[in-house]
């Protein structure tokens, strides 16, 4: 068997699920989500949290709700979050007024490689750092607050690019590498080499 | 040209799993992005200019709806390599070291050896998908060929 044969062999075991067709009017409805997901990733690299100091103002069965202000593409929007073990839903009104839900969650691990679900505190720590957006157009686009930033063709020679993002207060250096991975340092770029 | 959504569900949704597998390294988030990838297909009005030419636009987008949600920090599917890999009913022992071997090696390397070995496509044709130059290309096959060969010996042949 050639090396080819020997591949696509081996390979041929991955398929997607039986239950996998999504029929178009299905298409249609995630094609809804999905722009609302697209703004849920943009919201994440430009969310700030007010009040963060603040004490819950409510709580249920478990989860901690408050208010934050949500940036939508320079539109500040007053929502609730709620979190409960690690896992968070965001509350909101858009600019149509329809309201709008989403969700994320995590884990992290400890010193002892054991999983647990993230605090609030990270929550809010990750929501609040840039975030980079490998368009399906070939363009890259890095969001932090309210600022966008196209670095599609900031890319050197090597297929790195860095990018230095502040808000005033807090400074993020970040090293993207146009295969779709990078690493943010609040002191200093990451190094190149840190990239396999 | 625009085939419609269902006929490349058909013909294509395995290729996009395979190449998204080869990224996520878990069922459910390959899934993921093959869903993404076809909403994308559905989402965008392109045309265009042969079959081939679609082909290539929806691996190069399942490869970054992959490595999007590999980046995702609220990626929810948690389940390892392993556990991924007692669900793959493999043919050959061979055919599972195989497996296991491309999936151990740099991302880099893994997209560009899957693209030439399971999808057939040119040096010229991978750099285009994955913008990247063609001796670029032949770099990242030529590290994941020495890489797979030093494992898996006298079961790779030198090409």
């Amino acid at each position: 068997m050639t090396n080819k044969e020997k591949y696509k062999q081996a390979f041929s075991v991955l398929h997607t699920s039986e239950n996998f067709s999504p029929e178009v009017e299905m298409m249609e409805k995630i094609s809804k989500k999905n722009k609302i997901k697209g703004i849920v990733a943009g919201v994440a690299a430009v969310l700030t949290v007010s009040g963060l100091s603040t004490t819950a103002y409510a709580a249920n069965l478990g989860g901690i709700q408050r208010q934050i202000q949500l940036w939508i593409h320079g539109d500040q929007t007053t929502a609730t979050m709620e979190i409960d073990q690690g896992n968070y839903t965001i509350s909101y009104v858009d600019e149509n007024g329809e309201a709008k839900e989403m969700h994320g969650g995590g884990v992290s691990l400890d010193a002892f490689g054991r999983e647990r679900p993230v605090t609030e505190e990270e929550i809010m720590d990750h929501l609040d750092m840039p975030d980079v957006a490998f368009n399906d157009d070939g363009t890259i686009i890095v969001y932090y607050h309210a600022q966008t930033i196209d670095i599609t063709d900031k890319f050197n020679s090597d297929g790195f690019c860095f990018t230095h993002v502040t808000d005033g207060k807090k400074n993020f250096y970040m090293t993207i590498k146009n295969d779709g991975s990078y690493g943010i340092d609040s002191d200093k770029y990451p190094d190149t080499s840190e990239f396999r | 040209m625009r085939p419609s959504v269902m006929e490349l569900v058909g013909k294509y949704k395995n290729n996009l799993y395979a190449v998204a597998f080869n990224i996520c390294k878990n069922p459910d988030d390959a899934e993921d992005a093959v869903q993404d990838t076809f909403v994308a297909y559905f989402s965008n009005r392109k045309q265009f200019e042969t079959e081939e030419h679609v082909k290539a636009w929806l691996i190069r987008v399942a490869i970054n709806k992959a490595k999007n949600i590999n980046n995702s920090f609220w990626r929810k599917n948690k389940i390892t390599l392993d556990e991924s890999m007692e669900t793959l009913a493999f043919e050959t022992e061979d055919s599972k070291q195989l497996f296991e071997t491309v999936m151990k090696l740099p991302e880099k390397y893994r997209i560009a050896i899957h693209l030439f070995y399971y999808e057939d496509y040119t040096i010229k044709e991978i750099a285009d998908i994955l913008k990247i130059s063609e001796s670029n290309v032949k770099v990242r096959l030529s590290r994941g060929r020495s890489l797979l060969k030093e494992t898996l010996k006298e079961g790779w042949e030198d090409d």
